[in-house]
């Protein structure tokens, strides 16, 4: 049904964007990585085991971090700046816009721990970065769907003249794509041709648009899928195309509804006329609370399978009670949209 | 000289005959700056006069750095820039008008300086990294390597006020750890910000205690004394294993006695007959100093 995208279950890895900085590196000198404290955390750890003459431990500092890091790129450095989201973008807004997205300098930086992708409350829950760094003037916004794609972000971004924000999915990343798979900075993937209905995905939801796009194909809705890693800039052509040939949007973050995808897709679409309904799956301007687990969050917060084929459903015009969505269990290892 | 030279650029070059005379001329040259728009930074430049004055005397052009992290303190260094040549009279005069690259609170198009910001307290990040990259490999640049600069210094310009923002001490408890030897700081310690006087707003006191506590190499003096400043400065250069700060005590009145005495220092008024007072005090003391 998709081209060059496995079926769930996904096998997981571990580090994929940690092992790709360090093999970077090795061959491009010019690379810093600055760690917050949360160096396992960001997969760093394996840069600061060979590489520590170019490892910078910040501490529990990102309002300086990041000034550091302005100076280091304005130097002739390329820094990769590493934290959780959630610290990589609220606590020093004032200094990535002052220090690194006004000079436009090519700082990167990588926040792990995407949206509801914890359990450790709203204070760790990175669920505005991709509005405030879109927010930005100069900033390159990225939010990756698997390992595949994670493994790829270094390069990917490395030579990118200016700032770049990365949100990362922290420990087991599924293996969605084939190997054959490129990240392009450029492009959002069509994935799944449709046309009932698109559904337009960034980072953990990919897993979840593809569930969902297979559920509703099996109960005769055409839907589709487009990746969209970038979500600034965004491809304004690969998205009006997909949504010029459905009959309704759907778009799908593990981030607020506020300011990330949806909005960057809606203003998209309002601006070209083309007048087609949209709903918007992520967080409802809502903080999310009550967790042990993760699943527990995507499936109480509306960011599960059966949520995005609820929407689909009534986006492609159906006004009979939508399908059930089958979850697979996944094995030890594995991992399944939610 | 280009409008955009900064003083670590190689092509940059200036020479300061008398430090005293330099600081004299910056108060001339930033009333004059300020005159045509009534109103601005004045406060700024004439507590700090001495200590931009003793800097470019003591910096070395085209190696060293120059942040200066409250952004309102331009003025100073375009003024010194404008008399030793590192910037023409045009650029100068046009300080603060609609489409200069000077504008009032430092940007990126600042010439002069490696780097500036308009939000306060984020200054000293910034001269730790480049105090931090001058440390590391040569190697390690996107364009090659830079000019040598194994020896350079990075010197910070910070006020006071600036001292209630975390992220200074922040990058003070770094630099400390780091052992960034190669980084001076300059506090002009004019206790003066929007608001009053600093001392009524938050008690920063002993501040050279505290950057002493932080594991810094602390010196508090007369930041008017221009002598002073550069033997500071210079201790400060031969020091080892610590970062430097000079804790520069200054006022926003000092050298302009025809200010009210009541002036508000972070923004002084200069109508015109004020600014004609005032370029009359400074050039006539300037007058024997040429002799």
């Amino acid at each position: 049904m998709s081209e060059g995208v496995r079926e769930p279950p996904y096998r997981t890895e571990l580090k994929p964007y940690g092992r790709a900085l360090l093999d970077l590196a090795r061959r491009r000198d010019d690379i810093l990585c600055l760690s917050g404290d949360l160096t396992r955390q960001c997969e760093v750890d394996l840069f600061q085991a060979e590489l520590p003459g170019r490892f910078v431990h910040a501490g529990m500092a990102e309002a300086n971090m990041m000034g550091m890091a302005a100076a280091l790129a304005r130097s002739g450095h390329t820094p990769f700046v590493h934290t959780f989201g959630v610290f990589a973008t609220r606590r020093p807004y004032d200094q990535i816009a002052n220090a690194i997205a006004y000079p436009n300098l090519p700082v990167r930086i990588v926040g792990f721990m995407p949206g509801v992708s914890t359990p450790g409350g709203p204070s760790h829950q990175a669920i505005d970065d991709l509005a405030l760094m879109r927010g930005l003037p100069n900033l390159t916004v990225v939010d990756v769907a698997d390992a595949v794609e994670a493994a790829q972000v270094p390069e990917a971004v490395v030579d990118v003249p200016g700032p770049v924000y990365v949100r990362l999915k922290r420990g087991e990343n599924p293996v969605i794509f084939d190997a054959g798979h490129r990240l392009t900075l450029d492009r959002a993937q069509v994935l799944v041709p449709g046309d009932d209905v698109v559904i337009y995905a960034c980072g953990m939801m990919v897993a979840a648009a593809l569930a969902a796009a297979s559920a509703l194909a099996r109960h005769g809705v055409s839907a589709g899928v487009v990746a969209v890693p970038v979500i600034k800039p965004l491809d304004t052509r690969t998205v009006l195309a997909a949504a010029a040939g459905a009959r309704g949007l759907v778009t799908a973050e593990n981030h607020s509804i506020v300011g990330g995808l949806g909005s960057a897709v809606a203003e998209a679409v309002a601006e070209a006329a083309l007048g087609r309904p949209l709903r918007r799956v992520g967080l409802r301007d809502t903080f999310a609370e009550g967790a042990r687990t993760a699943a527990y969050l995507f499936d109480r917060y509306g960011l599960s399978t059966q949520a995005l084929v609820d929407e689909a459903w009534s986006a492609a015009g159906r006004a009979d009670p939508p399908p059930a969505a089958p979850v697979p269990a996944p094995d030890e290892g594995e991992y399944a949209p939610v | 000289m280009t409008a955009s030279l900064r003083v670590s650029d190689p092509e940059a070059a200036w020479t300061v005959d008398d430090p005293r005379e330099l600081a004299l001329r910056i108060r001339l040259r930033a009333v004059r700056m300020v005159a045509p728009h009534g109103f601005g930074y004045l406060g700024q430049a004439l507590s700090s006069a001495e200590q931009v004055a003793a800097l470019f005397s003591h910096a070395r052009p085209g190696l060293d750095r120059l942040v200066c992290s409250p952004g309102h303190y331009v003025i100073g260094p375009f003024a010194a820039a404008a008399e030793l040549g590192l910037l023409d009279e045009e650029t100068a005069a046009s300080y603060g008008q609609d489409g200069s690259p000077l504008e009032a609170i430092g940007t990126e198009r600042s010439p002069v300086f490696d780097h500036t910001c308009g939000s306060l307290g984020q200054g000293l990040s910034a001269a730790v990294g480049f105090a931090l990259s001058d440390r590391l490999p040569r190697s390690g640049y996107r364009n090659g390597a830079p000019k040598e600069n194994a020896d350079a210094r990075t010197y910070a310009m910070v006020s006071d006020g600036e001292l209630e923002e975390g992220q200074v001490w922040e990058a003070a408890l770094f630099a400390a750890h780091h052992r960034l030897d190669r980084l001076t700081v300059l506090v002009d310690a004019n206790d003066s910000q929007v608001d009053g006087p600093v001392s009524g707003i938050t008690t920063l006191e002993p501040i050279a205690g505290k950057w002493s506590a932080f594991g810094w190499h602390a010196q508090d003096l007369d930041g008017h004394d221009v002598d002073a400043v550069r033997a500071a400065l210079e201790a400060a250069s031969a020091e080892t294993g610590r970062p430097s700060v000079l804790i520069c005590r200054t006022s926003t009145r000092h050298g302009l006695d025809c200010l009210p005495r009541d002036a508000d220092g972070h923004f002084l008024k200069l109508p015109p007959e004020l600014a004609e007072a005032a370029v009359a005090e400074l050039t006539s003391r300037l007058e024997p100093t040429r002799e």
